[in-house]
């Protein structure tokens, strides 16, 4: 085949897809900083400022366009996808360990698990908010959203935990257990250390899902809102930038905690290599 | 990207000490008691209040099949339907003709592993910034005095700017398309890098063209990534409602804006028929695309 032309037509195609992807959140950062109140959320930049910046932590002279209501938001949506990452992680390490040897019904349990993750949001999101409503259960973002959340989430951690299993040599763990250490001290000893890098993108996945989360938060939290849902709010009115300030800062903090994941897995892997040179010396 | 079938054949085989195989009910107990509360329930919940009797304000556990009656003899509802139905199958083509040769440079003509790996977390970095916020970036791009109308006209190709660019079905499309196409790109540029070059030598070898060679084997050979894709995509796009509503300006209207408006007046009944339907063609759709290509075997 002529291999150079075509693979140069697609490395060129690769280029404009990947400006695709990343051309509107390019637009909306430098639209970020129009200058305020007056500078709409459009083309041209009337002069370069960070108004919006200070318009969001509330730094700027009162005006027509009121503050983003995000900072209690911000605070309940962290809590949530924290208390969503604890639990889902721990449900993902368990029924994991528990798929390392075949028990009956294991495959109706496992598509039960996966099932999380593919049933869109509106339907279950509708569905809790209707057991509620018969229940006569008040819907909070720390209850019915929160139970949501971590079915979501749990599925994900339970496939990362998963393959991390798949790749275990269960003969360390039969050693342990042959010398005569209990089981729960041969997971904090042995088990643990060797799937924490696991553990650690399992957490990652389900505090950003959960952080991220909306249409389940839509129908199952009350009257509180989270974060996302108060940039949905912004929606129906009309946009000013600073909901694109708002954009900019959470993405550098989804990248902060994503090198916060990369330095910790580059530490554990390093002790880990070390501790290997060390039985090998 | 994990698949779930890849996983389910390979997982339980190691064998441990049978004391271990006694705490595997008490381990998995907690995930299968939480999913069946808190996923199973409410599902089975929309189905059962779909029967309910819906008067103004509230619904009563009345068996009746009046809210389905109403859904299939309104317009609004079958309009609803036949929007999603529309703009599910035009995404889900958009998203394979803009990701498949990304994919196929990706997975197949990128001989660099470090370089192939780059590039497919430059494809995954967008989906670290928020859902909601990737949406509403399209609002500067497409608007009226938008990124594309200004540059479309700084060029020249326009004279008047292009005012169905935004708030129309286009946008709609062109915002679940650059959302939605990774889910494409990911599975296919998998299967794409496990096809053995030695194949494919040795069909150029035998005076095969590009051509060819794409229509008798990188494309049968890609098969399971597109339905994979296909799957997340019609799943993702089937359940949307805030695309449409951030980018149409309430003109598109799916069946998932459907069940967030009845659940706001409080037609909890209506609301689950929605929902009913939707599940429904979610499970054929992806029961089709699973008859398409049977997955255990290809994987």
């Amino acid at each position: 085949m002529n291999a150079n032309g075509i693979k140069l037509g697609l490395a060129f195609y690769t280029t404009l897809f990947l400006v695709f992807l990343y051309g509107p959140l390019v637009v909306l950062a430098i639209l970020s900083f129009q200058t305020g109140p007056e500078g709409g959320p459009q083309f041209p930049i009337i002069e370069w400022s960070t108004y919006w910046y200070k318009h969001l932590f509330g730094l700027t002279p009162p005006s027509r366009i009121a503050p983003l209501p995000i900072e209690e938001g911000l605070v309940r949506s962290l809590v949530l996808a924290v208390m969503t990452m604890i639990v889902s992680t721990v449900l993902g390490v368990t029924s994991a360990q528990a798929f390392r040897t075949r028990f009956k019904g294991s495959g109706v349990v496992f598509y039960l698990i996966v099932l999380g993750m593919m049933v869109p949001g509106v339907l279950v999101g509708l569905g809790m908010a209707l057991v509620a409503n018969t229940l006569g259960i008040d819907r909070h973002w720390w209850g019915t959203t929160f139970v949501l959340h971590v079915v979501y989430t749990y599925p994900f951690a339970f496939l990362v935990m998963l393959a991390i299993f798949n790749r275990f040599d269960p003969s360390v763990e039969e050693a342990a257990w042959s010398l005569g250490v209990t089981p729960a001290r041969t997971f904090r000893k042995i088990t643990f250390p060797l799937i924490f890098p696991g553990v650690l993108s399992a957490m990652l996945f389900a505090f950003t899902l959960s952080y991220d989360e909306f249409s389940r938060t839509l129908f199952a939290s009350g009257r509180d809102l989270t974060l996302p849902l108060a940039i949905y709010g912004t929606f129906s009115v009309e946009v000013h930038p600073n909901v694109f300030a708002f954009g900019v800062l959470t993405t550098l903090f989804s990248f902060a905690l994503l090198g916060t994941y990369a330095v910790l897995m580059s530490l554990s892997v390093r002790r880990a290599r070390r501790v290997l040179v060390q039985e090998d010396a | 990207m994990t698949m779930p079938h890849l996983v389910d054949d390979t997982a339980p085989a190691a064998v441990t000490l049978p004391k271990a195989r006694a705490g595997n009910l008490w381990l998995v107990a907690p995930g299968v008691l939480w999913m069946t509360l808190f996923l199973v329930l409410p599902i089975a919940m929309m189905v059962y209040v779909s029967f309910w009797t819906q008067t103004t304000f509230k619904i009563e556990p009345t068996l009746t099949l009046q809210s389905w009656i109403t859904f299939f003899s309104s317009d609004t509802y079958l309009g609803a339907l036949w929007t999603t139905i529309r703009i599910w199958l035009i995404v889900l083509a958009t998203t394979l003709l803009v990701g498949y040769p990304a994919a196929l440079f990706v997975g197949l003509f990128v001989k660099n592993k470090t370089l192939q790996t780059v590039l497919l977390v430059l494809c995954v970095i967008p989906f670290w910034t928020s859902f909601l916020i990737r949406v509403l970036a399209w609002r500067p791009m497409l608007g009226k005095e938008g990124a594309i109308n200004l540059i479309l006209m700084k060029l020249g190709i326009v004279s008047q700017p292009i005012e169905v660019l935004l708030f129309s079905d286009l946008s709609v499309i062109i915002g679940m398309t650059q959302i939605y196409c990774v889910f494409m790109v990911g599975p296919i540029a998998f299967m794409l890098g496990r096809i053995d070059p030695s194949i494919i030598e040795a069909a150029q070898d035998l005076g095969a063209g590009f051509w060819r060679i794409f229509r008798t084997i990188i494309l049968p050979l890609s098969m399971p990534g597109v339905v994979v894709g296909a799957i997340f995509v019609s799943v993702m796009v089937l359940g949307e409602f805030a695309t449409s509503a951030a980018l149409s300006g309430r003109k598109v209207n799916l069946l998932g804006n459907i069940i967030v408006t009845q659940v706001g007046s409080l037609k909890w009944a209506f609301a689950a028929v929605a929902g009913v339907v939707l599940t429904i063609l979610m499970g054929a759709v992806v029961a089709v695309l699973l008859r398409v290509v049977d997955l255990r075997k290809e994987l």
